[in-house]
C-alpha cells in the first residue's frame, strides 16, 4: 500500500493579489480509497482545497503556496494540471461550462479527454463505453450535448473525467445547481466509484447526504481546519454546529433534549428517537 | 436549443463522402475561377457544373432557398446600379419616361450576378455536405494546431449559447424595470445593463471552460491520434492539386492572352 | 389568477386544458415540482415576460395583459436563479440601487430602501465591493437585495437556496418571514424541501403543468403518492416522523410538538 493519495503539509495559499490567505496551515492526509466530505461556510477555503489538489492553484491562478501539497507522492509545484489529469479529475459546480463545446455527440464528448492523452482509438472506445455505463448515460450516447439537462450534463462531465480512469476525484459542490433527481443520480455514481476504490474528496453543503455517504468529514472555517473525523463525531461538536451547521437530524435530537452523541443520519435518528420513546 | 451552428445536411452522396480537403479545394478553386474566368460562356459553364454537383448532393432545395435570400437583393441592386449608371452605357434597353435603362449595364450586372452566384453556390455546397468536425479533423491531421482547431469548433456551440444568454439577460433586466424598447435614448440607457452582464458572464464562463479543459488534459504534448479515417486515395489527392492548380493557370492565361 | 392557459411555441402546451386556476395571497408560498413542470412559466406569467394564450393573470389588482414588463416590475420583484444574468454595476450598493433607480424612486427613499435590503441580505458593510469579487452564493444575495429594494408587494425568488451554506439558509428563512409579516407575497421556487417545510406555510405543487396541490404545506406532505408522482422528496423531518410512526410534520417545531 503506497502513501496517501492527497497530502497537505502546513499548506497555506493566497490568490494572486489577495491580501489574505485563503488557506492557512492545512495539515491533511487522505488515504487512497477514502470518500471525504468537506464542508464549511462560504469562503472557508473548500474550493481552494480542491483547486490545490488539482494543481489549478497555483499553476492556473498564480498565487503564493507555502508548505507542501503532494498528490500520489508527487509535489504539486513540480507537476502541471494537464500532466496530472491522467490521475486526478475535478468536477465543478456549473454543468454547462464543463462541456468542451467541440463535439457533437455525447460519446465523442466523453472521448475528448482520452484523445488529449493520445490514447489509441480502440482503447478510447472501451473507456467511453465504460464511463457512460458508470454514469448511466449509455442511452444518450448519440445525442448532441446541448440537448441535455443540467443533471445529465453534470453526469456527462463526470463521465468525461472517468474516461481517464482517475485515482482521485475532487468534486466542488457538484450537485449544488441540480434538482433532487440529478443529485441522487450523481451520488449513486459516486457510491459505485467508491466501491471501486476511487479516492473521492467532495465539497458539499447537504450535510445529511454527506453524513450518510462519507466515513470522514472535514469542517473548514476561514481557511483553517475546524474538525476532521467521522461525521458522528464532527457534528456533535458545538463549535462545528455553530459555525458550520448540522444535519437536520442532529438539530432535532438536540432540541428534543436527547443525550449525546446526537444522530447524523436518518437511521441513527430512528434509533435515537425510538429508544427515547420506548 | 439547436445542436450548435451548422449548415450540414445529412446525406450519402459522392460529395458527402469525399475527403473534406478535396471539397475545400473544389470550393476555393470554384470561387477563384468564378471571378477569374473572362466571359459569359466560361462562367456559365462553371455555374452549370456547380449546379450538377448541387443536384447530385441532394441539396438543391436548400440551396435555392439560400440563393433567393442572398442573391436576390444583390442581383436587384446590381441590375439597378449598372443598368442606370454604368458610364459605358449607350444602347437603350427600355425607357420609362425620363428614366432610361441600358443594355451594357444589364450585361455587366448579369455577369457579375452570375459570378456571385457561383461563389454562393460553391461555398454553400461545401457547408451543406461537410460536417465542421470533419473539416477540423482533416486540418488537424495535416498539422493545424489543436488550440486553433478547438477554437473553430467550439465557436459553433458557444455562439448559440451566448445568444441564449443574451436573451436571459434581457429578460432578467426587463423584470427589474429596464425599458429596452422605444426611443433611441431609452435603448442607449439599456446598453450597459444588457451588454455588461453578457461580457462578464462570458468572461467567467471562459475561465471555467479553460479550467475544465486543462483538467481533461487539453494541451498535453503527445502525438495526435486521428479520430476519423477519411477515405482518401491517389485520385482525390490528384484531384485536389489539379483543382487548386487551375487557379494560377487561369490567372496566367487571362493575363497573357488578355482572354 | 383566474384560469390561465399558456401554450409555449414549439414545446406543446405547458398547461393543458382547462389551464391553471390559482389564487395566491400574501405570505410565503413555495412553488415546487420537477424541472419542466411549469414553475418558471408561472413566475414569468406574473411579471409579463410570458403572456397567457387565454385566461387572465391579475397581480395586486393589475391585469398583467394591460401592463408592460417594466410596469409590472413595480409590483413584482424578481431575483433570477443565475445572478450573473443581472449583475453589471461596479459596486454592490449601485447594483442594489438599480431597481429603485430605474423605477424612479426619489434618492432619499432609494438610500433607505437600499440600506435596508442590504442589511436583510447580510451585505451590510460591503457597499463598495465589486460584485464579481464575491463568490456565486454571495452574488445571489446581491440579486435578492436588488429585488428587495424595489419594495414591491410581490417578490419571486428563483432557487434562492442553491449553493448556500447553513447560515445563509437561516438568513433566508428570517428574510421571508419578515416579508410575510409585512403582508407581502413571497413566492419561492425551490427544490429544497427542508426550507419549504420550515419557512413556507403554503405550497403549490406542479406536475406536468397541472396544480396538484395549492394550500397548507403540512397538508400537502400528508399525501405521499402525490409527492412521489411530483418527483419530490419529503423534508428530512417528515421522513423521520414517518419512520417513527408519528404524524408527518414538516417542520422541526411541529415534530418536537408531536413527540
Amino acid at each position: 500500500m503506497s502513501g496517501p493519495a492527497l497530502l497537505f503539509e502546513h499548506a497555506s495559499y493566497a490568490y494572486q493579489g489577495a491580501a489574505l490567505e485563503s488557506l492557512s496551515d492545512i495539515e491533511l492526509s487522505v488515504a487512497e480509497g477514502e470518500w471525504i466530505g468537506v464542508t464549511g461556510p462560504t469562503n472557508a477555503g473548500k474550493s481552494t482545497l480542491c483547486l490545490l489538489g488539482m494543481g489549478l492553484a497555483p499553476h492556473f491562478f498564480g498565487g503564493r503556496l507555502k508548505g507542501r501539497v503532494t498528490v500520489f507522492g508527487r509535489d504539486s509545484l513540480a507537476v502541471g494540471v494537464v500532466e496530472r489529469s491522467a490521475e486526478v479529475g475535478m468536477l465543478f459546480q456549473n454543468p454547462f461550462t464543463q462541456v468542451s463545446g467541440a463535439r457533437d455527440r455525447v460519446d465523442e464528448e466523453v472521448a475528448f479527454g482520452p484523445e488529449c492523452h493520445g490514447i489509441g482509438r480502440m482503447e478510447v472506445a472501451e473507456r467511453v463505453a465504460e464511463a457512460l455505463a458508470l454514469v448511466g448515460l449509455e442511452g444518450l450516447a448519440a445525442r448532441h450535448p446541448s440537448d441535455l439537462s443540467g443533471g445529465q450534463l453534470q453526469r456527462l462531465a463526470l463521465a468525461g473525467l472517468l474516461a481517464m480512469r482517475p485515482r482521485l476525484l475532487l468534486l466542488d459542490e457538484p450537485t449544488s445547481q441540480l434538482d433532487p433527481a440529478g443529485t441522487a443520480a450523481i451520488f449513486d455514481v459516486l457510491a459505485s466509484l467508491h466501491g471501486r476504490g476511487v479516492t473521492i474528496v467532495m465539497v458539499e453543503h447537504r450535510l445529511e447526504r454527506l453524513s450518510e455517504n462519507c466515513r470522514r468529514v472535514i469542517a473548514m472555517v476561514s481557511g483553517r481546519l475546524l474538525a476532521d473525523g467521522p461525521p458522528e463525531e464532527v457534528f456533535n461538536r458545538l463549535s462545528v454546529i455553530e459555525r458550520v451547521g448540522e444535519p437536520v437530524y442532529t438539530g432535532l435530537a438536540r432540541d428534543a433534549g436527547l443525550p449525546q452523541p446526537w444522530p447524523v443520519t436518518l437511521a441513527g435518528a430512528v434509533v435515537a428517537f425510538g429508544t427515547r420513546r420506548a | 436549443m439547436a445542436g450548435g451552428l451548422s449548415l450540414y445536411a445529412e446525406g450519402e452522396s459522392l460529395l458527402h463522402r469525399a475527403h473534406p480537403l478535396t471539397k475545400g479545394a473544389l470550393t476555393v478553386s470554384a470561387v477563384a475561377l468564378a471571378f477569374i474566368l473572362p466571359s459569359w460562356t466560361w462562367v456559365l459553364g462553371l455555374a452549370f457544373l456547380l449546379l450538377a454537383l448541387i443536384v447530385a448532393a441532394g441539396v438543391l432545395r436548400r440551396l435555392a432557398a439560400v440563393a433567393v435570400v442572398i442573391l436576390g437583393p444583390i442581383t436587384l441592386l446590381l441590375l439597378a446600379v449598372q443598368g442606370f449608371a454604368n458610364p459605358a452605357n449607350h444602347t437603350v434597353a427600355f425607357a420609362l419616361g425620363p428614366v432610361v435603362y441600358y443594355r451594357e449595364g444589364l450585361a455587366v450586372a448579369a455577369l457579375a450576378a452570375l459570378r456571385i452566384g457561383c461563389l454562393v453556390g460553391a461555398t454553400f455546397l461545401f457547408s451543406f455536405t461537410t460536417k465542421p468536425a470533419d473539416i477540423t479533423e482533416a486540418l488537424l491531421q495535416r498539422g493545424l494546431s489543436p488550440r486553433m482547431g478547438y477554437v473553430l469548433l467550439s465557436a459553433l456551440q458557444i455562439i448559440p449559447q451566448t445568444l441564449e444568454m443574451a436573451t436571459r439577460i434581457q429578460d432578467a433586466q426587463r423584470a427589474r424595470g429596464l425599458e429596452t424598447e422605444g426611443s433611441l435614448l431609452r435603448r442607449a440607457r439599456a446598453y450597459m445593463p444588457l451588454m455588461l452582464p453578457l461580457v462578464l458572464s462570458s468572461l467567467v464562463a471562459t475561465e471555467e471552460r479553460a479550467m475544465a479543459l486543462e483538467v481533461r488534459g487539453f494541451g498535453l504534448a503527445v502525438a495526435r491520434v486521428s479520430r476519423i479515417d477519411f477515405k482518401d486515395g491517389l485520385f482525390q489527392r490528384t484531384l485536389r492539386w489539379g483543382l487548386l492548380l487551375l487557379v494560377p493557370v487561369a490567372i496566367v492565361l487571362r493575363l497573357a492572352r488578355r482572354w | 389568477m383566474r384560469a390561465v392557459r399558456f401554450a409555449y411555441p414549439g414545446a406543446g402546451d405547458i398547461y393543458p386544458e382547462p389551464g391553471i386556476s390559482l389564487t395566491l395571497s400574501s405570505g410565503v408560498t413555495a412553488l415546487v415540482g420537477e424541472n419542466g413542470a411549469g414553475k418558471t412559466t408561472l413566475t414569468k406569467l406574473l411579471n409579463g415576460l410570458l403572456r397567457p394564450a387565454s385566461g387572465s393573470v391579475i397581480v395586486a389588482g393589475q391585469e398583467v395583459a394591460d401592463a408592460s414588463v417594466a410596469k409590472m416590475a413595480r409590483l413584482v420583484g424578481y431575483a433570477f436563479q443565475n445572478p450573473d444574468d443581472q449583475l453589471f454595476e461596479r459596486t454592490v450598493a449601485a447594483e442594489v440601487a438599480f431597481g429603485p433607480r430605474v423605477l424612479g424612486r426619489p434618492p432619499e427613499q432609494r438610500a433607505t430602501d437600499v440600506a435596508r435590503a442590504m442589511q436583510l441580505c447580510g451585505l451590510a458593510g460591503r457597499e463598495h465591493v465589486h460584485p464579481h469579487d464575491l463568490g456565486l452564493a454571495e452574488r445571489k444575495w446581491v440579486a435578492i437585495a436588488s429585488a428587495l429594494a424595489t419594495d414591491a408587494p410581490v417578490l419571486v425568488l428563483d432557487e434562492p437556496t442553491l449553493g448556500q451554506d447553513f447560515a445563509s439558509r437561516h438568513r433566508l428563512r428570517t428574510l421571508v418571514e419578515r416579508l410575510a409579516a409585512e403582508d407581502r407575497l413571497v413566492l419561492v421556487v425551490t427544490h429544497d424541501m427542508d426550507f419549504v417545510g420550515e419557512a413556507c406555510p403554503t405550497t403549490v405543487v406542479l406536475t406536468h403543468g397541472t396544480v396538484r396541490h395549492a394550500g397548507p404545506t403540512d397538508v400537502g406532505f400528508k399525501r405521499p403518492e402525490m409527492i412521489r408522482e411530483a418527483g419530490l422528496e419529503p423534508p428530512h423531518v417528515t421522513s423521520l416522523a414517518r419512520e417513527l410512526g408519528l404524524p408527518p410534520t414538516v417542520s422541526a417545531e411541529g415534530f418536537l410538538a408531536e413527540l
